[in-house]
């Protein structure tokens, strides 16, 4: 558990930072519009978490046209499984011919610039900035490229420690990188080119995963049932998408998902798809429970205990359901398997962000602005992974086999 | 190859009309079955674990489609599958033990074609292990998944056909079949023995002057508690009848011919007897992946009952009632609605059934459902043939038993709806 | 999975010993030899018509494979070729040890035609299962097999074993649920050998008349009418033999088994196998394709369901009996009702409510349409807005948008209804003509369709689509509306009554509720000592209409009329049976209670009875005539005897033979006072009866008084008597 306590600490100094801050401008900020990618590249280390910055701008976080900002969004979000694909090669080649010559090189703006893409995940974007910097690196022994990419990859980390998936990506691809290393190679440029193989293959596979998740979730969606849908999951929209492809008759209920309003986002989506879709304001949660069959989610992370970490409000949704014996069904990819092991809701770096009530908050009122909560894996019922469908369990047992 | 087809007509015709009963006797026909098959597939110099796979496959899609209630044969059908897999694997492994650094370097150039990794031996090894692991974190890096990510492909004996086409260069010609039957012969010996198997285990779990609650029949139980008793263990047993077949008669018959102490109960006096009740043993029909139980109905209630008085609820399923689906819709997809005749004679309601009057709609609807479904959280222990489980941990005995990518088979037909 | 109910089971371990001797056989006759599937049997023969979008005779095949039967020999006829088509390409020809072997004929009209022809093709050897295909069930076979070898054994005259189900028939209108007419059969509990074998339209005269033999030498005798006949037979050869012996056999029950059951010199016996737990069932009409229907939906016959039945095209059974295919296309807003068969490819539209129905495959539904325990086979096209209750509608039906369907409707192959059409209920719609003329059910599918080939109806009707459409071109003279093609069949004569009794539709309860007003017997009497009588259709539809026009007085007064042909025809038998006088006196007063009538209406009754008899019986002088009454009067005294208790039944006697004078039979006239007489001096009339009796005539007018002062004689004779004994008292 050695690095639970550097991010704890980290923590602690941002809140103080958001204290510090003087109230009046701070509701002015929030209230403006969304902040825009620009002013989130630079600062980092701002109040409010890249990680919650960059779903805004994918996610358009809603204004007086987000209908339009909607459709756009689902324009590119047909043809999701090779684009990223592709131009993530074509990138990391031109990225290769460039990175030969100049010793400028920094790990953060590669990733930022693979963030950009809408549909690559943060994950993947780590992964691919990652490869990147074995292009870039001039080592000449497995070793050296070791510590070069710890370097790099503990520079991501703490560059935003609020993403899991962020954090997943690097722990994930290191333990490969070490793996690797074990086992006995002819020569170091075999080894290399080895790495940045498996990064790339890595990307493909990760824009697989959402369709094979769908697909291992349809049996479990039968007709004339009601599905329950909390934040706006790009993996749980795959799922319902092909499912209505797939001529199931179901309908969903949105919760609203204050306050980035991913449920009217994900209740346009669907309605483009014509399935019957209703929003529930979020604490209609457990009025409406006893229509709902089943609950679906996504997760920003799912950690070693089997539970995940996802957008705030699940964690009550979660119990809802489990107290009417409702099932619970997360859809995650595997490299959202991360190390973490939360003992409780406080027990994680808050990923802060905005919340506009509309009026001014007078300073000595305290607005509790943590993002996401952790949920229990009692509470869960299935995982479906592109791993297949697994139960909290298994998750605990995978990650285990992985970091042993 | 015609006499096998013959063979296998009649076991689906069979099957289809449920002439076939008990889990047991189904997975060993089917076992059977497959063996023969296996027997007459002529293979191929190259790729024969392909056609092994193949064949079996077609034949097994055939068995699964003609009763899907039946998951034994599903089961069966997957552990076959995942034999030869492994069989195959161990001697690929063995060849490229062998190989030396030339092989790896022509290796090398076919790395773009199938997508393997070209390592040394060891990594070859690690790799193929992999497939038959279920898709792990390790297999997205190590190896493409594509086996394990992808089992709607209708090719999902790809991969095994690529890795073994990159070592059908080493000698193993007609090696691969006969280890295949030696391996599905054990099969049938363990389906054969897992009575024994589990009943072996009983004095641990059944203790002096105890009181033991089972519901309908089962013959796994018979044997455990006559096993406990021969053991000199003296306990008593409440047997719950098992409407609307009352096979808990016969179970009560039996257990007194062997001396046992018994008490048959009604359905319904499951909650007045069970805080008397130390543990309840039943059998069950299938055990899904998520520790899920398909048992004999009446069953779920029994569970709900242990739970209130706390009572340890121990479920006994040999290893071929392992399934590795999780249940969807259990209820209504894997039960099975029998006669009504079972329920009540039909000349004494006839004129409850008269459509002639009336707006012609029938007013009485018998429903008479094979199974119940126990969710995990109801069973405290499993008890198969390799020893005692928490519902928790089937997965593991899956992750043993099956390969990933051969859930493809019984896919087909639940993917219906 | 457990152990399994008992058929199953005893299915199981069926086939070994008992049968390993010779392969157990089966005649399964795939054609009905009746008209009642018209029009839809004039284009497809009715074992190939589907139940729940399975043809029907893959039941009645599925289940003799599983009852252990080896070999079936399928008799086709009319449309034969069809059948033979049907089966070579079904998988049923290529089973390993179940051999379906066809036998073709052209011009077999009967059941007892169909015997005889297997007879002569000599493939019958030992017992075999006489069967039809339209004949579902799940019974096993074992245990009658059993029974049946073993009174074999026993006794070599018993040839048969007749499967029979206990099923109640409704009290109301006198038909099982599968709308046969009440069947009764008189079984000997012990033995449960078969007396006794009537269905409706023997006993129509109103009574069921057991031969009295039967009832003496059986100690005891059942006579059920709750009693469903499963048409399963299990025969041994000399069946075949006997429809070859007596050619006038026909029908397998009317003229087979009560041919049997009358005639005593070869001395076969016919028994019976009742099942409890397992259902067996025949569809004979329209109700009991409808019954029949619901109960494989409601899985009685299991495992012969949809689901179990057809594996390949997977059909999964859902909540509430709701059996769908796999590919099907459901609008969101349709709603799907409970106890629904959809078949493969089916499309359903908005707002589409279907209910208790079967749907066929690739039948193509538009939105608001209104489906209510119909059957609809494969592609047919319903367009938006149609309503259908209670109807059948055969393969490639079109009904345009708007049409109607009233209960009871039946359209055949390939109609065409149009919009807004409302076809009536109970209307049998086809593209073929009517054929001229058909009467009865008697009369076979086969002699009309004009010759027994199937070519010929499809060339008329593809005749008849072009002349139809053509007609409809020129306007909308079209029986079915616009763009309608086809023609309505009229409801042909006498039919009309059985109409509701056997169309798919329920009963409509003013129906029902009419029988009931008509209904004036009790149960309890239906099976009252050996002898049974309940009204039949014909009495009660004219009795019902003299309540109509005029009160009950004069419905009881027809009512006593008929009583008094009961009587009648049971002292005929009597006199001509010479049955022993107290039977008759039982019989009479079985009748009484039934028609509820006083003794007095007894006495009055059985005197006519006896006078009727006396005039019948040859006589040319009324010297003769009166010597007849004299025998009749003093062989029968101690019955008429047993009806005079007191001195108004004697009066009523008077006053009866009065009225046979005057009415019924004049030659009495002259002989009045002899008779009157007569019955004096056999003291069957009290004489104050007589003196009361004139009396009361006194006052009548003077053509009432003409047989006082015949009696005028006699009369005096009496009262000067009595007059000179109360003298005597006087003087005294």
């Amino acid at each position: 558990m050695w690095w639970r306590s550097p991010s704890f600490i980290l923590d602690r100094e941002q809140q103080q930072q958001n204290d510090s801050v003087p109230p009046n401008p701070e509701s002015l900020f929030l209230s403006s519009p969304p902040p825009s990618m620009a002013d989130s590249l630079q600062n980092p280390k701002s109040n409010i978490s890249a990680y919650y910055q960059t779903r805004a701008a994918h996610h358009a976080v809603v204004t007086s046209d987000w209908l339009a900002q909607a459709q756009a969004a689902v324009g590119s979000h047909t043809d999701d499984e090779e684009s990223s694909g592709i131009d993530g090669r074509a990138a990391a080649t031109d990225e290769d011919g460039g990175g030969g010559g100049g010793k400028a090189f920094s790990v953060i703006d590669e990733f930022n610039s693979w963030r950009k893409q809408p549909d690559l995940a943060e994950a993947v974007a780590a992964i691919f900035a990652l490869a990147a910097v074995i292009r870039a690196s001039q080592a000449t022994t497995m070793m050296e490229l070791e510590i070069e990419l710890k370097k790099a990859s503990d520079s991501l980390k703490s560059w935003d420690t609020t993403s899991i998936s962020l954090t997943a990506g690097c722990d994930l691809f290191m333990r490969y990188v070490t793996r690797t290393s074990a086992l006995e190679y002819e020569d170091f440029n075999s080894a290399k080119s080895r790495l940045i193989e498996r990064a790339e293959k890595f990307g493909e596979i990760s824009c697989k995963a959402r369709r094979i998740i769908a697909m291992l979730s349809q049996d479990f969606i039968f007709d004339g049932c009601t599905i329950l849908v909390h934040g706006f999951s790009r993996v749980v929209l795959e799922v319902l998408k092909t499912a209505a492809q797939n001529k199931k008759l179901f309908r969903v209920f949105c919760t609203e998902g204050r306050p980035d309003r991913t449920g009217l986002r994900l209740s346009n989506e669907l309605a483009k798809l014509d399935v019957p879709v209703k929003l529930l304001i979020d604490s209609a949660v457990a009025y409406t429970m006893d229509e709902v069959d089943m609950v679906f989610v996504g997760a920003d992370g799912v950690v070693e205990s089997g539970g995940i970490i996802n957008m705030m409000g699940t964690y009550q949704i979660a119990l809802v359901a489990h107290s009417m014996n409702k099932p619970v069904y997360v859809a995650a990819e595997s490299y959202k398997f991360a190390r973490l092991y939360p003992l409780d809701q406080k027990d994680m770096g808050p990923a802060l962000r905005p919340i506009d009530f509309g009026v001014p908050i007078p300073s000595k009122v305290e607005v509790e602005t943590s993002a996401r909560d952790y949920t229990p894996p009692q509470y869960l019922t299935l995982l479906f992974t592109d791993l297949g469908v697994l139960t909290p369990s298994v998750v605990s047992d995978e990650l285990i086999q992985l970091y042993l | 190859m015609p006499d096998t087809q013959a063979l296998v007509n009649d076991f689906l015709n069979q099957l289809k009309k449920r002439k076939i009963e008990g889990s047991q006797a189904t997975a060993k026909q089917t076992a059977e079955l497959l063996r023969s098959v296996i027997s007459q597939t002529r293979v191929p110099y190259t790729n024969q674990a392909g056609a092994l796979i193949d064949s079996v496959k077609a034949v097994g899609e055939r068995l699964i489609a003609a009763n899907p209630v039946e998951l034994a044969v599903g089961n069966i059908v997957r552990r076959v599958l995942h034999i030869i897999r492994e069989e195959d694997v161990s001697l690929t492994t063995a060849a490229m033990a062998g190989l030396n650094l030339s092989a790896v370097s022509d290796d090398e150039d076919d790395a773009d074609r199938d997508d393997r990794p070209v390592l040394s031996a060891a990594a070859v090894a690690a790799a193929s292990r992999s497939t038959l692991r279920p898709p792990s974190l390790q297999t997205l890096l190590e190896d493409v998944p594509d086996s394990a990510a992808v089992p709607h492909t209708s090719s999902s004996g790809g991969d095994s056909e690529g890795k073994s086409k990159s070592a059908d260069k080493s000698s193993r010609s007609r090696k691969l079949k006969h280890d295949v039957i030696e391996a599905v012969n054990e099969l049938i010996q363990d389906i054969n023995t897992c009575h024994e198997q589990i009943a072996e285990q009983a004095v641990e779990h059944i203790h002096q002057n105890e009181v033991i609650l089972t519901l309908g029949s089962s013959r796994t139980v018979l044997e455990f508690l006559c096993a406990a008793k021969e053991k000199k263990r003296s306990f008593r047993v409440f047997v719950a009848e098992g409407a609307p077949r009352y096979q808990g008669h016969l179970l009560a018959k039996e257990l007194v011919a062997r001396g046992l102490q018994t008490t048959l109960i009604t359905d319904s006096a499951v909650f007045a007897m069970i805080s008397r009740v130390n543990m309840v043993i039943v059998g069950a029909h299938a055990v899904m992946a998520n520790g899920g139980v398909i048992a004999p109905v009446g069953l779920n209630m029994v569970a709900l009952a242990a739970q209130k008085h706390a009572v340890p609820f121990v479920v006994l399923a040999g290893s071929h009632k392992l399934c590795p689906l999780y249940p969807h819709n259990p209820e209504v997809l894997l039960n099975e609605l029998r006669s009504p005749s079972e329920l009540l004679d039909f000349g004494e309601f006839s004129d409850c059934m008269d459509f002639g009057s009336g707006n012609g709609a029938p007013l009485l609807h018998v429903v008479n459902p094979t199974f119940d479904y126990v969710p995990p959280k109801l069973v405290s222990l499993f008890i198969t043939d390799t020893g005692g489980h928490n519902p928790s941990y089937m997965y593991r005995l899956i992750a043993d038993y099956y390969s990933a990518d051969d859930l493809v088979v019984q896919r087909r037909p639940t993917s219906g709806n | 999975m457990g152990a399994q109910k008992k058929g199953a089971t005893a299915r199981v371990s069926e086939d070994p010993e008992e049968l390993a001797r010779h392969p157990l056989q089966a005649i399964l006759l795939a054609d009905s030899f009746t008209t009642k599937f018209r029009p839809i049997t004039l284009e497809r023969p009715k074992v190939l018509l589907p139940l729940a979008n399975i043809p029907m005779i893959d039941y009645t095949l599925a289940w003799l494979e599983s009852a252990g039967v080896e070999e079936v020999f399928v008799f086709c006829c009319a449309h034969s070729k069809q059948v033979i088509d049907y089966l070579e390409s079904s998988d049923w020809s290529s089973q390993p040890n179940f051999l379906v072997a066809t036998i073709e004929s052209h011009n077999s009209i009967s059941a007892g035609d169909a015997l005889r022809l297997i007879y002569e093709r000599h493939v019958i050897h030992g017992d075999f299962v006489l069967i039809s295909g339209d004949t579902v069930s799940n019974m096993s076979l074992t245990q009658a097999l059993q029974e049946h070898k073993e009174r074999r054994k026993k006794d070599a005259n018993a040839i048969m074993t007749m499967v029979v189900k206990q099923s109640k028939p409704s009290p109301i209108t006198q038909q099982s649920r599968l709308g046969t007419d009440e069947l009764f059969m008189a079984i000997n509990p012990d033995t449960k050998q078969l007396l006794c074998y009537e269905d409706k339209a023997e006993y129509s005269k109103g009574f069921i008349s057991l031969d009295k033999t039967l009832i003496a030498d059986n100690p005891s005798t059942v006579l059920h009418n709750d009693k469903q006949d499963c048409y399963i037979d299990i025969c041994s050869e000399e069946v075949l033999s006997l429809f070859t012996d007596n050619f006038d056999y026909q029908h397998l029950r009317r003229h087979f088994v009560k041919g049997l059951l009358v005639d005593d010199i070869m001395g076969y016996k016919i028994f019976t196998h009742e099942i409890h737990s397992s259902y067996a069932a025949r569809i004979d009409n329209f109700r009991s394709y409808d019954t029949i229907s619901k109960d494989i939906i409601q899985r009685w016959t299991y495992p012969f369901v949809p689901d179990v039945l057809c594996g390949n095209s997977a059909i999964r059974v859902e909540r509430r009996g709701t059996y769908r295919a796999s590919e099907i296309t459901l609008s969101r807003s349709a709603q799907i009702g409970p106890f629904i068969v959809i078949g493969q490819g089916t499309e359903i539209g908005n707002d589409t409510k279907i209910s208790h129905s079967v749907i066929g495959e690739g039948c193509t539904i538009g939105s608001n349409v209104t489906i209510e325990g119909s059957y609809i086979w494969n592609n047919v096209t319903i367009e938006d807005g149609c309503e259908l209750r209670h109807a059948i509608v055969c393969d490639g039906v079109t009904m345009k948008s708007g049409a109607v369907l009233e209960p009871g409707v039946v359209l055949s192959f390939k109609v065409v209804v149009g919009q807004q059409f409302v076809v009536p209920a109970y209307s049998m719609v086809s593209l073929l003509q009517q054929p001229t003329q058909q009467d009865s059910d008697e009369e076979l599918e086969y002699a009309d369709s004009s010759s027994g080939n199937v070519e010929l109806p499809s060339a008329k009707l593809n005749g008849d689509i072009t002349s139809d459409l053509s007609e409809t071109r020129h306007g909308p003279t079209s029986e079915l509306g616009t763009g309608g093609v086809g023609y309505i069949w009229s409801i042909f004569e006498g039919g009309h009554d059985e109409e509701w009794r056997h169309s798919v539709a329920p009963i409509p309860t003013d129906k029902l509720a009419k029988i009931m007003l008509d209904k004036d017997e009790d149960e309890e009497l239906l099976t009252q000592d050996g002898n049974v009588l309940s009204p039949s259709g014909e009495l009660k539809s004219d009795s019902d209409a003299n309540d109509s026009e005029d009160g009950d007085n004069e419905g009881s007064r027809d009512d006593y009329v008929s009583f008094e042909k009961e009587v009648e025809a049971t002292f005929l038998r009597a006199v001509h049976e010479n049955v022993k006088v107290d039977h008759v006196i039982l019989e009479v007063n079985a009748l009484r209670l039934s028609y509820n009538m006083a003794s007095v209406d007894c006495a009055g009754a059985i005197f006519y009875s006896m006078m009727k008899l006396a005039v019948e019986s040859p006589h040319s002088s009324s010297s003769e005539l009166h010597r007849n009454a004299a025998d009749v009067i003093t062989t029968w005294q101690n019955l008429l005897k047993s009806f005079l208790h007191d001195i108004d039944e004697e009066i009523e006697v008077i006053l009866k033979f009065e009225e046979i004078c005057l009415e019924s039979a004049k030659e009495f006239s002259p002989l009045f006072a002899q008779i009157l007489h007569l019955l004096y001096d056999k003291d069957i009339l009290e004489e104050d009866a007589i003196l009361r009796w004139a009396d009361e005539k006194e006052g009548a007018d003077e053509s009432d008084k003409v047989f006082v002062q015949r009696a005028e004689k006699f009369l005096q004779v009496r009262n000067e008597l009595i007059m000179s004994i109360r003298v005597c008292i006087w003087l005294l």
